[in-house]
């Protein structure tokens, strides 16, 4: 952990994108409609009116209904369809 | 994302629903994998839809079995299917092919000859003489020369200043700009005089060389001589030379015609009749009966070459013949009326005739009134220039 952050107060120097250099995901929602999480670890449930998914730091709750993965690649995944509401599990160390 | 979509339709995807409990460790083994899974969709139970490229679908379906997952394809799609779906269809790739190779062949050869002629001057014969120089429809593009061609012509006619062809597609155009007559070499051996072609009050006279015959005022008949060929000197006696020099004199044209009160009409009823054929060089089609329906009319012929694109001229023209029903009407007219029409076509008529209409001096109209009709004299009084060569007979 130590070296961690010795990194991090260089990239915070020379501003690098935080999820470039940590496992942290991005979210970036447009609209209520889609949904993108860049970083990802895996999808833990998937239901049409549910999904979770997993993340370094923690699991993301997405509450909806007509739910799609519309495209998954190794490190990002767009949700699509009417999003309610999104939950985050932090955890503990 | 979208780009790996598109380029997965080229190469082939399957649309692949999984039925089983684990499909979220299905999911996650795909993932870590790296097989591209895209628009997942849970259908409401236990099933999910998704698409799978063609070449990961064995070990999508090796992944499948480990987890216990029944695996189905709903739907192929892509052009390796849907060429797929055509080989069973010969004919139509047969056809298909055979459309494309004569397109392709065809375009190797000319098949519209274009002639433009500058200022729309007309050059006799100039068609054949290209045609016979090589540049014919239907012949090959690769073997006209165009400088061979311009060479040919412009050895074998004089009339042309300078020609240009330009290959166009299959569409071959020829322009043409027309030479200046050659000014006339007088020949001064040959001893002439100028003699009158038409006849006239003279008004004025110029002359060069040679003996003026006539006066300012004279009135001359045709035949006369106007500047005899010789000339008089106070020692040298008589010498014989070219005539030459202008004579003006005033001409009249006249025309008479009698108009009849009753005249019988013709005009268009506004009906018209379309017919069309297929034309390939000299075999055509018809689509309809020849002859048309109406029993007078007018006929007009308009040819449009068929052509791909905007250059690429086919062998094939259609024709449009359109038919314009006449019908006759008979109509009398008052004598003023028939007076005016009478002038106005023989106005017309003699117009077409004088050469330069700034030289007419005086307009004459006379109209006699006779029973049926009315006779109508025009003349008109021009001056211009008469006179040609003619050689002495000794």
């Amino acid at each position: 952990m130590e070296k961690k952050r010795k990194t991090n107060k260089v990239d915070k120097l020379l501003e690098f994108p935080k999820e470039v250099y940590s496992n942290e995901p991005k979210i970036a929602v447009t609209g209520f409609d889609e949904l993108i999480i860049e970083n990802f670890k895996g999808i833990l449930e998937y239901e049409e009116f549910f999904v979770r998914i997993n993340t370094y730091i923690g699991i993301i709750n997405i509450n909806g209904y007509n739910l799609n993965l519309e495209n998954m690649t190794n490190d990002d995944l767009k949700v699509k369809g009417k999003i309610e509401s999104i939950e985050f599990e932090r955890i503990i160390d | 994302m979208f780009i790996k979509i598109i380029f997965s339709y080229i190469l082939g995807f399957l649309k692949v629903s999984i039925e089983g409990y684990y499909i979220e460790r299905f999911i996650n083994i795909c993932k870590n994998k790296k097989i591209t899974i895209w628009n997942l969709k849970r259908n409401s139970g236990i099933s999910l839809l998704l698409n799978v490229r063609v070449k990961e679908f064995k070990e999508v379906c090796k992944i499948a079995k480990k987890m216990g997952c029944k695996i189905k394809i709903k739907s192929k799609k892509g052009l390796p299917f849907l060429l797929n779906r055509y080989k069973k269809r010969k004919i139509f790739i047969i056809l298909l092919l055979f459309v494309a190779i004569t397109i392709a062949i065809s375009s190797n050869f000319v098949w519209n000859v274009d002639i433009l002629i500058d200022n729309n001057e007309n050059l006799e014969n100039i068609r054949e003489d290209i045609e016979n120089a090589g540049l014919k429809t239907g012949k090959l593009k690769s073997k006209i020369s165009t400088k061979e061609i311009i060479n040919k012509i412009r050895l074998e006619r004089e009339d042309i200043a300078w020609m240009g062809i330009e290959l166009k597609g299959t569409n071959a155009i020829v322009k043409l700009v027309k030479a200046d007559e050659k000014p006339e070499i007088v020949d001064k051996n040959e001893y002439c005089n100028i003699v009158s072609n038409k006849t006239g009050i003279i008004t004025k006279i110029n002359v060069q060389e040679g003996t003026a015959n006539v006066k300012v005022g004279d009135t001359i008949k045709t035949g006369d001589i106007l500047i005899n060929g010789w000339m008089e000197g106070k020692f040298t006696g008589i010498r014989y030379v070219h005539a030459r020099g202008e004579i003006e004199a005033k001409v009249w044209y006249t025309k008479n015609r009698k108009i009849p009160y009753k005249l019988t009409d013709t005009e268009y009823t506004g009906e018209e009749e379309n017919k069309y054929r297929i034309k390939f060089g000299n075999f055509e089609i018809n689509f309809s009966k020849k002859y048309s329906k109406f029993k007078i009319y007018d006929t007009i012929e308009t040819e449009n070459k068929i052509r791909l694109f905007s250059d690429l001229y086919l062998p094939i023209s259609i024709v449009k013949t359109t038919y314009k029903e006449k019908k006759e009407v008979k109509k009398s007219y008052t004598v003023e009326e028939t007076k005016n029409i009478g002038i106005k076509e023989l106005e017309e008529e003699l117009e077409k005739e004088i050469e330069n209409k700034d030289n007419i001096v005086n307009k004459n109209i006379n109209t006699y009134e006779e029973e049926d009709g009315v006779q109508v004299y025009v003349t008109y009084e021009v001056l211009e220039n008469i006179g040609t060569n003619e050689k002495i007979v000794f």
